[in-house]
């Protein structure tokens, strides 16, 4: 049979929709220019300034120390949330598995704003704490679905056979039931770090002093910086290390796929 | 270690992420602004002369933090909305009432803005930063242009023209153009100035509070409706443009620095306004910010290249004709509805 030219060309016209923005955006940190979009020259000076901007620094530590906290809470939270919602069918656990879904439709400008008022009433000041407790908030849900997709086509004879085997609770839990649900686990712990990392609605809500954001600090520039494009310089280092993490997290991941 | 030295060292690292303010003797003063909109010269020199830490918050829109203060959001020390903000968050009481004599440098603070100021006698805001909204045209593509709002009429210009995406902007335009003030809330005058704008729609590419910086530097747009501070930026880069206040004048925005009641560093605040307000700190501000601080001591400090720009010091005659927008408290409706007309025609 001969082989089809459209797998690759669907591929290619995927691959320019995906990356075209990000290599112009790559190309542009390179661009002497501010606005225009014409070549003015090479430049690292973006990358200079971008190593002395503090705040900016400043900023991305602190959205990257939120979006580690908050997933691995999500993570945890959201992992017992599936499980509950899995093995017990009741009334309270519909109202739990409604509850788990509003988030996901809720406007994040409502979430925000109640958010603080929640805790402006109650007294909590405003830090990298209400943040965080904001964040795990919405990402919990996305952890809870994700986990209870890979719970429903779980095999619960394994953890059954483990126990008849001689293993206590725990250990089942641990050596079974554990490392089948963990590229769950993870992909949902992934994804409450995206999440997490971009918000910037809510986050702009519960943030205190001295707790900017990467994103909120971003959406402030555009309004009056002269020096934008350090975010492009920005960009470009974060996305070499996306880059470098997946490939590495590929290479670790293959062997144990191909073994099976 | 035994297990009690354990549990107080570890609750004291626990604590200490949790508290990084207790730890530390020094006073903070916690600055809600816009990113970048203070320059790091000025912030160092006010952190060494009051042995103090300056802690930078940033929000992207008057809209937005006006929504968080009234929600009982606190914390900030000072605050640096634009003018027609301030005048909300005092109706809504929220802000503190100036001292003067903790402000020796308001002598500083040039008269010929001051007294069309909203808050001309500084009693709840100092000005900080000001510029104008302007148009901008490519030279080659729009000969024998008139620095007018009537440019926006002008037919071989037609669909190459953008506006800004803001009511009080766009109307107030052409208020101004019909000899009406930008602030006027007389329904006939709104009436008459949405006939102007709904035929300037018919006449321009879109609506655009983003891509008219990229829009005019390519070529792709002849003439623009935009803030100064990015356009003169722009120029820079593209000698073919050229930035204009109408003749008939233009609104000049200000942002205003305030103390919030919630402070908890009123002091530190008065002191922060005071060194921002001091003639070689604003001129300073300036040439970092590329705005103008109505600072009439800092204007001779400035570079000769800064100070000639007649966009941010324009000629007496000109400036006389700019003026802030207003809070238009009540009579907001009579705009909005107005707008929407513009939007649906």
């Amino acid at each position: 049979m001969k082989s089809s030219r459209i797998p690759l060309i669907t591929t290619l016209l995927v691959l320019a929709f995906f990356y075209l923005p990000i290599a112009s955006l790559v190309l542009k940190s390179f661009n002497d220019a501010r606005f225009t979009p014409e070549w003015k020259g090479f430049t690292w000076k973006w990358y200079e300034r971008l190593l002395e901007r503090d705040d900016i620094i400043f900023a991305l530590l602190n959205s990257l120390k939120i979006a580690a906290v908050a997933s691995l809470t999500s993570m945890i939270l959201g992992t017992c949330a599936a499980f509950a919602l899995n093995r017990y069918q009741s009334r309270l656990q519909d109202a739990h598995r409604m509850m788990i879904n509003v988030p996901l439709v809720l406007p994040d400008i409502l979430m925000g704003m109640s958010l603080l008022l929640l805790f402006v009433t109650t007294g909590i000041s405003l830090s990298m704490g209400t943040i965080v407790i904001a964040h795990i908030t919405f990402c919990l849900s996305y952890v809870t679905l994700v986990v209870l997709a890979r719970l429903q086509d779980f095999d619960n004879g394994v953890v059954e056979a483990a126990r008849d085997l001689g293993a206590t609770r725990f250990q089942a839990f641990r050596k079974v039931t554990l490392p089948i649900l963990l590229p769950g686990i993870l992909a949902g712990g992934l994804l409450a770090f995206t999440l997490s990392i971009d918000d910037y609605v809510v986050t702009f809500f519960v943030k205190g002093p001295g707790t900017d954001t990467l994103p909120t600090h971003v959406y402030s520039m555009i309004k009056k910086s002269k020096e934008l494009p350090v975010i492009n310089a920005l960009s470009t280092i974060m996305l070499i290390f996306t880059f470098l993490i997946v490939l590495t997290s590929q290479s670790l991941v293959r062997p144990i796929n191909s073994k099976s | 270690m035994n297990r009690r030295d354990f549990i107080s060292t570890t609750s004291a690292a626990f604590a200490t992420t949790l508290l990084p303010s207790c730890t530390e003797q020094k006073k903070t003063l916690n600055v809600f602004t816009w990113a970048d909109y203070l320059s790091e010269d000025a912030a160092a020199s006010f952190e060494d002369k009051h042995d103090c830490k300056l802690v930078i918050d940033t929000f992207d829109s008057n809209e937005a933090m006006l929504a968080k203060l009234e929600s009982g959001a606190t914390g900030y020390d000072v605050i640096v909305p634009s003018s027609y903000v301030v005048k909300e968050l005092q109706a809504k009481d929220l802000l503190l009432d100036l001292d003067h004599t903790k402000l020796p440098n308001l002598k500083n603070i040039d008269t010929t803005y001051l007294e069309r100021a909203l808050d001309s006698e500084m009693k709840v805001s100092v000005p900080y930063m000001l510029a104008p909204t302007c148009l901008a045209y490519l030279r080659t593509k729009v000969p024998d242009a008139e620095p007018s709002w009537s440019l926006l009429d002008r037919e071989d210009l037609k669909g190459r023209i953008t506006l800004l995406d803001d009511m009080r902007e766009v109307l107030g335009g052409a208020l101004m153009l019909l000899g009406f003030s930008l602030n006027s809330t007389e329904p006939a005058e709104l009436e008459e100035a949405v006939k102007v704008a709904i035929r300037w729609k018919k006449n321009i590419a879109k609506f655009e509070n983003e891509q008219y910086k990229t829009g005019i530097a390519s070529g792709e747009f002849f003439l623009v409706h935009g803030y100064a501070g990015e356009l003169l930026t722009v120029r820079d880069e593209n000698g073919d443009i050229e930035v204009v206040i109408p003749k008939e004048g233009a609104s000049f925005n200000c942002d205003d620095l305030c103390i919030p009641k919630t402070s908890k560093g009123v002091d530190l605040a008065h002191s922060f306004i005071n060194h921002l307000c001091d003639a070689e700190v604003a001129a300073q501000n300036m040439e970092f910010i590329g705005y103008r601080a109505p600072n009439a001591a800092a204007y001779q400090m400035l570079t000769e290249d800064f100070r000639s720009s007649e966009i941010l010091f324009p000629p007496d005659e000109i400036f006389a004709k700019c003026n802030p927008l207003a809070y238009l408290g009540d009579k907001l409706p009579l705009w909005t509805s107005a707008w929407e007309k513009v939007k649906n025609a």
